[in-house]
């Protein structure tokens, strides 16, 4: 019985995901309806202003646009109104404009949406060039070293708005190659999505560099290598292997950029969902705004969908029977570079900050502004001739401390809520296409404008990606005969989770939090013109990037030592953890089951998870050898258990 | 299987072909690297629109700035009244005026006469919430016979011509004004450019109107990108994808070549407005130390790069008779010392806020809290998106404001920006201002239906602000405006009004 309940027999049923999606929509939607309510800012006084930047917010003027708009009825009038014209393809009109919502938001939508697919397509590319070495040696079986990911960090580190102001200066003014803005057809297409896909690409192609050497370190591949089998053919399915795991990041990272790339959108001059929804919501227009948080949450939904059928496309009935382990990394030598690039990155961050603390980061200067690196200002200044060396170093530990402290939060929330399975999921999907601007939005609405509401804004968002990553690796790992075994042998609920759950998931949720841990701080300081985090003239990064960005072209030292401090920062996380996660890797493969050796009982997991190794192994050997050169089976066959369903009869 | 995943990497690749929706451009823009729209002017604008282009919003100027709508009178050069759709008009009595009507077609054919005049006057008299323009004024409008239209004020309205001038009273054809209460330009106008079509709030293309009483236009029409971000927009111009492009951000300016970058005075006034109805600034002297420590002369050449002009008061050079009349300040109260100041401001923080809107803004925050912090107050910034903090700032929630306002609004007329941002019962008094001295200067002002004695009075009113220190002048903006070299016949207005009309042209 209770080996059972590890089968997916006992999955919880399927409707519960759709009852997730479902009850996280409604609450999402009607929070937005209530937005102007909540905020206390009255709608008629932000609808004027919107429509006319000079009118006078007289009280007579006011009283005619809430009569206008049948303000007094309240929200729920207005969210039944809304919803009861959904049906006939009415999304009601814009507060703002008197148009017809739908077709706007359509419009934006479809703009949008194909910008996300080449962000997707750019993505793709990146993220295999970034594991290409991997699955070059792993499929070769050279692979002896770990890599720690560093070029992944610094590709993952480069904030989308100033790759895009890059881009749009670079190529598309100095070199003419592209149009620097509009939306006039597949050309104008390219940059923004380069902008968009560059840093995505670095995460996913990191998350899948870090899984690879597992899979190749499967028995099957090991058999395959010895049978012969070319390395594409190895490579290739160890791929699919990953991708399983993988894919589903692809949600939070690729598929929110159709609302989430506001910055990117205004640089470029794409009428996109993000700019629309961002505009609706700082007017407080409800429709609109209403319209396009249901076209993301749906869009969250169908792609989660589609996630879910690609994974079982990839993966077939092993993923169904639930016969995937999850993939263990193996033990491999640190790099030696490794060590001294955290210890490059660690030194140079200290330099940085003692160098900086030392100066006075608010000493505003007006005959020193935008004046370029030299011995009075190491690192230039900035437009207000403030030292940048100093504003760096003072807001080092602010931004550093906030942007971890968040992470920790998300991955906590993520990891809590990736358990819940299949409620998690539904609400995983609708918040992971959710805006961090509607988040903080929403927040200020509730908090005020406030110091932490900045943190607690993204920490609603954030948690997402690992309660995805969450979700599919345990999937995986709840598959597994070792876990079986431990369950056999009677592990309650804290030991699974302790021995098998948080081992499986910890690592690559590291690597996750700490490749997006740049983004954390970007987001944080994205949010400020909703006077959320600290108020300027604090020095912290994210603002540091955000106040200088005009002056990329005329003054690129003021964001270069941002950016490159970002990029330490970022490259320091991810060597430190590759290390240490390489210790607790090795320990989970080989020290621990060494450890437990002689132990009776519950604690017999691990050895049996090395038997069951050695009997898949034996199975393939002997029974499902292929000659040479004739296609094999995929593995998902030869993962497919040799024993009958709830057997537990060995020991 | 393997197919599959081909086939969905495929699909994957080819869906941004496949459904590529993008804005497109029509007509001969596709030639025009060629120079084969003959002529056509590409204009960047900064505002996209937020009514499909209704004379009753933010819009309206749009319609003026390239010439599709007009009113019966214009503005000229230095702010007076000019003829338009009236060839001339006099004043019966003190609320009547008659006005003439020219011979002129709308875009839709039909002929500009009387009636259609009071229809239009009529229907923006009814919008709700009203016009700007028309909200301290109540209009009626008659036909007299098919060329003259009399209009009727309740009060006497000195400055009704220069009304009439205001984007918000532009006259179009019947059929422009829907039953459901919107208005759409959209080939109304009698300008000589005809909107053809409106794409959403990206694009616009305007066509030459040959049948324009004022003469055929020289460029064949005029294709409109709205381009909300700054960088975007100066970008666009140095990429050669605009002739036009308007308001380049002072830190973009110095990267446009130096013949493309033209510079026009504005008429808006940049300000540190200190709340005199709670808080710290309640008390005079405090004030008076503030304006004293605040210097906006540092502002010009960092924050603005140049491009400003140090303030000596609420009007500037785009205001032309404002120097000439200019009254000196007297009776302003002492400035407490520094060391004064910490007593007094007994440890409260000063609430400085200012917004995102202006780029310059949070820069000028920055620069100001260290001139105020220097003499003596302990400054704390609030730095917001406008319409995340306007309800507080009318509220009065802050100390100071870091202000940027346009000092002649839609009327052209001073005095409607003083009664509504400095008189006791005006609704935009983000001040707190309740002096007598002042509500009486501006009643004068408003009262006064001689041009010149008039502009003499709205000076003694800005003297009278300017004593109770409610308001710390910083500095003019100018505005830059991006002009590619083969363009001739732009219009720099400092009101922002007018932008292309019947010379403009490509070389």
């Amino acid at each position: 019985m209770s080996a059972k309940s590890a089968g997916p027999d006992s999955r919880p049923p399927r409707w519960r995901a759709g009852a997730g999606r479902v009850v996280a929509g409604t609450a999402l939607l009607t929070a937005v309806a209530l937005l102007p309510w909540l905020s206390g800012t009255d709608p008629a006084l932000t609808v004027l202003r919107a429509r006319s930047a000079d009118a006078d917010p007289s009280p007579a003027q006011l009283a005619a646009v809430r009569e206008q708009l049948d303000l007094d009825e309240g929200p729920f009038a207005h969210l039944a109104q809304w919803l009861g014209g959904l049906p006939r393809g009415d999304a009601g009109t814009s507060w703002v404009s008197g148009e017809p919502v739908l077709p706007e938001v359509t419009t934006a939508f479809a703009v949008s949406l194909t910008l996300m697919l080449g962000a997707l397509v750019v993505t793709v590319a990146v993220a295999a060039l970034v594991c290409a070495r991997t699955l070059h040696l792993g499929s070769r079986r050279r692979l002896r070293q770990k890599r720690a990911g560093t070029g992944a960090a610094v590709l993952a580190a480069l904030p989308k708005f100033l790759l895009a102001s890059l881009l749009a200066t670079v190529c598309g003014v100095w070199l003419g190659w592209f149009p620097s803005s509009g939306w006039a057809g597949p050309m104008s297409m390219v940059l923004p999505a380069l902008a968009l896909g560059v840093p995505s690409g670095a995460v996913i192609g990191g998350l899948l560099d870090q899984s690879l050497p597992a899979a190749f370190q499967e028995p099957w591949a090991r058999t395959w290598h010895a049978y012969g089998f070319s390395p594409r053919h190895i490579a290739r399915h160890a791929l699919r292997r990953t991708l399983a795991g993988v894919l589903p990041q692809l949600l939070p990272t690729v598929v929110a950029l159709v609302g989430g790339a506001v910055a990117v959108e205004k640089i470029f001059n794409i009428p996109g969902l993000g700019r629309l929804a961002l505009d609706a919501a700082i007017a407080q227009d409800l429709p609109p705004l209403q319209t396009a948080t249901l076209v993301l949450v749906l869009l969250g939904a169908a792609a989660g969908l589609l996630i879910q059928a690609l994974r079982r496309v990839l993966l077939g009935p092993a993923l169904r029977d639930g016969a995937l382990p999850a993939l263990y990394p193996p033990a491999l030598a640190r790099r030696r570079s490794t060590r001294w690039v955290a210890g490059f990155c660690a030194l140079a961050l200290l330099t940085l900050v003692v160098a900086g603390l030392l100066r006075d980061p608010l000493q505003v200067d007006t005959a020193a502004r935008l004046l370029p690196p030299s011995a009075v200002h190491p690192l230039g200044t900035d437009s207000l001739g403030r030292d940048l060396l100093a504003r760096l170093g003072h807001g080092a530990l602010r931004t550093a401390g906030v942007a971890l402290a968040v992470t920790a939060v998300s991955v906590v929330l993520g990891l809590l809520l990736g358990m819940a399975t299949q409620v998690g999921a539904g609400l995983t999907e609708v918040v992971s296409t959710l805006p961090a601007v509607l988040a903080g939005l929403l927040t200020t609405a509730v908090t005020g404008p406030s110091v932490w509401g900045a943190a607690g804004a993204v920490c609603v968002v954030a948690w997402s990606p690992y309660a995805a990553q969450t979700a599919a690796l345990l999937e995986q790992e709840r598959a597994s005969g070792h876990l079986l075994a431990s369950l056999s042998f009677g592990a309650g609920p804290r030991y699974l989770l302790r021995h098998h759950y948080l081992p499986a998931v910890l690592p690559s949720v590291l690597r996750n939090a700490l490749l997006r841990l740049p983004t954390t701080v970007l987001v944080l300081a994205s949010l400020g013109f909703l006077g959320l985090g600290e108020q300027p003239p604090t020095p912290e990064w994210g603002r540091l990037l955000s106040e200088n960005q005009p002056y990329v072209e005329l003054a690129p030292w003021t964001v270069l030592g941002p950016a490159c401090a970002l990029v330490l920062l970022s490259v320091l996380a991810v060597a430190v953890s590759s290390g240490s996660v390489g210790v607790s890797g090795s320990a989970s493969g080989r020290g621990r089951s060494r450890r437990r050796t002689g132990r009776t009982g519950r604690s017999g997991g691990r050895d049996v998870r090395h038997e069951e190794d050695v009997r898949l192994e034996k199975v393939v050997a002997a029974g499902m050898s292929p000659p040479p050169g004739s296609a094999p089976p995929p593995p998902s066959c030869r993962f497919r258990r040799p024993w009958p369903r709830g057997w537990s009869g060995w020991t | 299987m393997r197919t599959t995943t081909r086939g969905l990497l495929a699909a994957l690749a080819l869906g941004p072909l496949l459904t590529g929706c993008f804005v497109s451009d029509e007509g001969g823009s596709a030639t025009d690297g060629a120079g084969g729209s003959g002529g056509r002017l590409k204009i960047a604008l900064a505002v996209p629109p937020v009514q499909a282009l209704s004379p009753y919003s933010n819009d309206a100027t749009v319609l003026s700035k390239l010439s599709v709508a007009e009113g019966l009178t214009a503005l000229n050069k230095d702010g007076a009244a000019a003829p338009a759709l009236a060839k001339s008009w006099k004043q019966v009595n003190p609320t009547t005026w008659s006005f003439e009507l020219r011979k002129a077609t709308f875009q839709d054919g039909s002929d500009v006469t009387a009636e259609s005049v009071v229809s239009a006057l009529d229907h923006a008299g009814q919008a709700a919430p009203k016009p700007r323009v028309l909200s301290d004024v109540t209009l009626t409008a008659k036909a007299d016979d098919a060329d003259t239209v009399t209009l009727t004020t309740k009060a006497a309205d000195p400055v009704l011509p220069l009304r009439l001038a205001s984007p918000a009273l532009g006259i179009l054809a019947p059929k422009a004004y829907a039953k459901n209460g919107t208005v759409s330009p959209v080939g109304t106008g009698t300008g000589p450019f005809e909107i053809t079509k409106l794409t959403g709030k990206t694009k616009a293309t305007l066509d030459r109107f040959d049948g324009y009483w004022g003469g055929k236009a020289k460029a064949p029409g005029v294709d409109v990108t709205w381009i909300a971000d700054g960088t975007a927009r100066a970008s666009a111009l140095r990429g050669g994808d605009v002739d036009i492009a308007e308001w380049i951000p002072t830190a973009q300016a110095k990267l446009l070549d130096k013949d493309t970058r033209h510079e026009v005075p504005s008429v808006r006034t940049d300000s540190l407005v200190l709340n005199t109805g709670s808080g710290l600034f309640t008390d005079a002297s405090l004030r008076a130390a503030a304006r004293e420590a605040v210097d906006g002369g540092a502002l010009v050449d960092s924050v603005f790069g140049g491009y400003a002009d140090p303030a000596q008061g609420l009007f500037g050079p785009a205001v032309s008779w404002a120097d000439d009349n200019r009254v000196a300040v007297s009776g302003r109260a002492t400035a407490t010392t520094a060391a004064d100041v910490k007593t007094k401001t007994k440890g409260k923080t000063l609430r400085l806020a200012t917004y995102t809107n202006r780029a310059e803004l949070p820069e000028a925050a920055t620069v100001l809290q260290q001139q105020l912090e220097k003499a003596g107050f302990t400054v704390k910034q609030d730095v917001r998106e406008y319409t995340q903090m306007e309800a507080d700032l009318l509220a009065g929630k802050y100390d100071a404001l870091v202000f940027s306002r346009v000092t002649l609004l839609d009327t052209g007329d001073a005095v409607a920006y003083l009664a509504s941002d400095y008189t006791s019962d005006g609704v935009y008094n983000i001040a707190g201002l309740k002096d007598p001295k002042v509500d009486q200067a501006i009643k004068s002002a408003a009262e006064e239906g001689d041009t010149e004695r008039r502009q003499q009075q709205i000076m003694r009113a800005e003297a009278e602000i300017l004593r109770t220190d409610a308001v710390v002048p910083l500095v003019y903006e100018k505005v830059v405006q991006g002009i590619a070299t083969d363009v001739e016949g732009v219009l720099l207005d400092p009101r922002e009004r007018s932008l292309v009309d019947v010379d403009t042209h490509v070389k």
